[in-house]
């Protein structure tokens, strides 16, 4: 574009992107700056410029483990969220009938509520003297009280339901190419119900299974409030490291190397997501 | 021999009646037409032969058989899609050769009866490409082709042609007769163009809010329509309104002659091509007027005559010279009685 189109569109960008460069930009380049830091024993930030911090996070096989850890529970959690939500979206995708609007705002709805709130609920309902424990223990399913929080499965639990809405709404969003007369056809053709569903509804609506796996796997690998307080202190994330780092232990630069990693991490997912919906549209 | 039955069908959708009792028996190998405007319930029909849509009552049977509650999947029948719903993420083969796994048929079997139906519809070669790299007309082929592949006991086609522009519109026409005769599939084309049912079905059934208003050969159709409303859908009509006595009917200061037997108020339709101008004394069923406008649209000469009220239209090949006609001129038209429909006008 060129011309007077190219500069009104300039015009109407300059905003934003101003407000772009000072509220990610500007914090990012000071956290990379950060980075370079060291600290002294007692905390006190050494100004100087080295990739100390880097050498030590990829050395330490701790950090790997908590990477590891990271990656599975965001991996799990999105998968999670893909098979409460899928059919939940195709639902309202599908539906033609009045209820759909307030339906499709009734399954983001949880949105209003901020999710520290939602984890303590989870706390209550997973505890060994919750409704769930409760009714186990009426179905004589088991024993002894499920142990379904402080633990790995609480933070999974509680971010899948977290993130659900997320998922739900790229969900119908991606659906855009899904056509429910080529299912039709399949089915003339003769395809079974789910041999429809897995030759033309899946594959059709990858890409809205692919933008809501990113948005929830990027948000999964970011949370910190869930697995700090389902994971009881026992689930440890990049996210809850840089939190420790910086709160607990005041390593600033340490916290900025992590934050600066994950941010790496974040490149290669949205890198791989490109690549996939590359291939997925051919 | 009957091959599709339909005995009574109907669908309701709450209160709204969308097909209403059609019923109708096709030959084994005949090409049947439903044709009709938008809402006459025409698709709705073709998706219940389908078995996309539950008919809330009747019966859909083929070969005798009662296929009205079987899912669409196990009856084996070809539907083309208005929008050729083809899959955009498959090629053309994969495609075309969809049916044949879903009946576990695969291999160089598959291979060969793919390579088959896309000879049949002129697109070998062409395998490899995706959907949305095809052109419209090649998209409606490949639906075509994925459809007749299975060999299924029903062709059907949902309006196949509404999104072609005009000149691939009659080239399909005659590519998709050529294709039903030389397969004699029995063949189920749902249409709101009527020149297309007329020159390709074998039978016409024109729909009217969701009823069967007259169902014929296109001849029949377009020459003895049973009701006002197939003669003024199917072709075009002059409507002249007039009172009949049992043997002739008056209109105006006119009497007009028609194989009717009607009395009472009427309404006296002749088509615009039926009518002549030659100034002859002895003819029947003549009308005078005034001209008052003539269009020339090539092939034809369009005239439109004031007479006693009601404007005729007339139209006549341009072979004939009609330069001596001029705006404003008194004319007299005349046509045949056996081209004169009646029908009783209800108040």
């Amino acid at each position: 574009m060129k011309g007077p189109g190219y500069a009104l569109s300039a015009l109407l960008m300059a905003p934003s992107l101003l407000v772009l460069a000072v509220a990610f930009l500007l914090p990012v380049a000071t956290l990379a700056r950060m980075s370079l830091n060291t600290t002294m024993p007692g905390g006190a930030i050494v100004e100087t410029i080295t990739l100390v911090n880097y050498s030590e996070f990829l050395a330490d096989e701790f950090y790997w483990e908590i990477t590891g850890t990271t990656l599975l529970l965001a991996v799990i959690v999105t998968i999670s969220a893909l098979l409460v939500a899928y059919p939940i979206a195709l639902f309202l995708f599908r539906w033609e009938s009045p209820w759909r609007g307030p339906l499709a705002v009734l399954t983001i709805s949880p949105l209003l509520v901020s999710g520290v709130v939602r984890t303590y609920g989870w706390i209550v309902l997973l505890g060994d003297q919750g409704p769930v424990n409760a009714l186990v223990l009426w179905l004589g399913l088991s024993a002894t009280p499920l142990k379904l929080s402080n633990n790995f499965l609480g933070a999974v639990i509680g971010l899948t339901e977290i993130l659900t809405p997320y998922m739900a709404l790229a969900l119908i969003a991606g659906f855009g190419r899904l056509d429910r007369a080529a299912e039709e056809a399949a089915e003339t053709l003769g395809a079974t119900p789910w041999r429809t569903f897995i030759h033309v509804t899946l594959p059709l609506s990858l890409p809205g299974i692919l933008l809501g796996s990113l948005l929830c796997f990027v948000l999964a690998v970011s949370s910190f409030v869930t697995p700090r307080l389902l994971g009881g202190g026992r689930v440890f994330t990049l996210a809850t490291e840089i939190y420790e780092a910086a709160m607990l232990t005041l390593n600033w630069p340490l916290a900025a190397t992590i934050s600066m990693l994950m941010l790496v991490l974040f490149g290669i997912t949205l890198v791989a997501y490109g690549r996939l919906m590359r291939a997925v549209a051919q | 021999m009957t091959h599709l039955a339909l005995a009574a069908l109907s669908k309701h959708y709450g209160s709204a009646v969308a097909v209403d009792h059609v019923d109708l028996d096709l030959a084994r190998g005949k090409f049947l037409a439903l044709l009709g405007p938008s809402g006459c319930g025409k698709t709705t029909t073709l998706r219940m032969i389908a078995g996309l849509v539950e008919p809330s009552s009747g019966k859909i049977l083929v070969d005798g058989a009662d296929i009205t509650r079987t899912p669409p999947y196990r009856r084996d029948m070809g539907l083309v899609f208005q929008s050729y719903a083809l899959f955009p993420h498959m090629d053309v083969a994969r495609n075309v050769g969809f049916g044949l796994r879903m009946r576990g048929i695969d291999g160089a079997d598959a291979t060969s009866r793919v390579a088959e139906a896309l000879a049949l519809v002129r697109l070998t070669g062409l395998e490899a490409r995706r959907p949305k790299q095809l052109s419209g007309g090649q998209q409606q082929r490949v639906a075509l082709a994925r459809a007749l592949v299975i060999r299924p006991t029903l062709l059907l086609l949902d309006e196949p042609l509404s999104n072609l522009d005009a000149k691939l519109r009659e080239e399909m026409r005659a590519e998709i007769s050529d294709i039903q005769k030389t397969l004699g599939i029995t063949t189920v084309f749902v249409t709101h163009d009527q020149s297309e049912a007329l020159a390709m079905a074998d039978l016409v059934a024109v729909m009217d809010s969701g009823r069967v208003a007259q169902l014929g050969t296109p001849t029949e159709i377009f020459e003895k329509p049973a009701t006002p409303f197939v003669a003024g859908f199917v072709g075009r009509v002059n409507v002249l309104q007039g009172e009949a006595d049992g043997s002739e009917v008056a209109v105006g200061p006119h009497r007009l002659r028609a194989a009717s037997e009607a009395r009472g108020p009427v309404s006296v339709m002749v088509r615009p091509h039926r009518m002549r101008l030659s100034e002859r004394p002895g003819a029947t069923n003549r009308i005078s007027g005034t001209i008052r406008r003539l269009t020339y649209v090539g092939e034809v000469l369009e005239i439109e005559i004031d007479a006693s009220g009601h404007t005729l239209r007339v139209e006549r090949s341009t072979d004939e010279d009609f330069s001596a006609l001029a705006p404003g001129a008194d004319i007299t038209a005349h046509f045949a009685p056996e081209h004169t429909l009646v029908f009783p006008r209800t108040p």
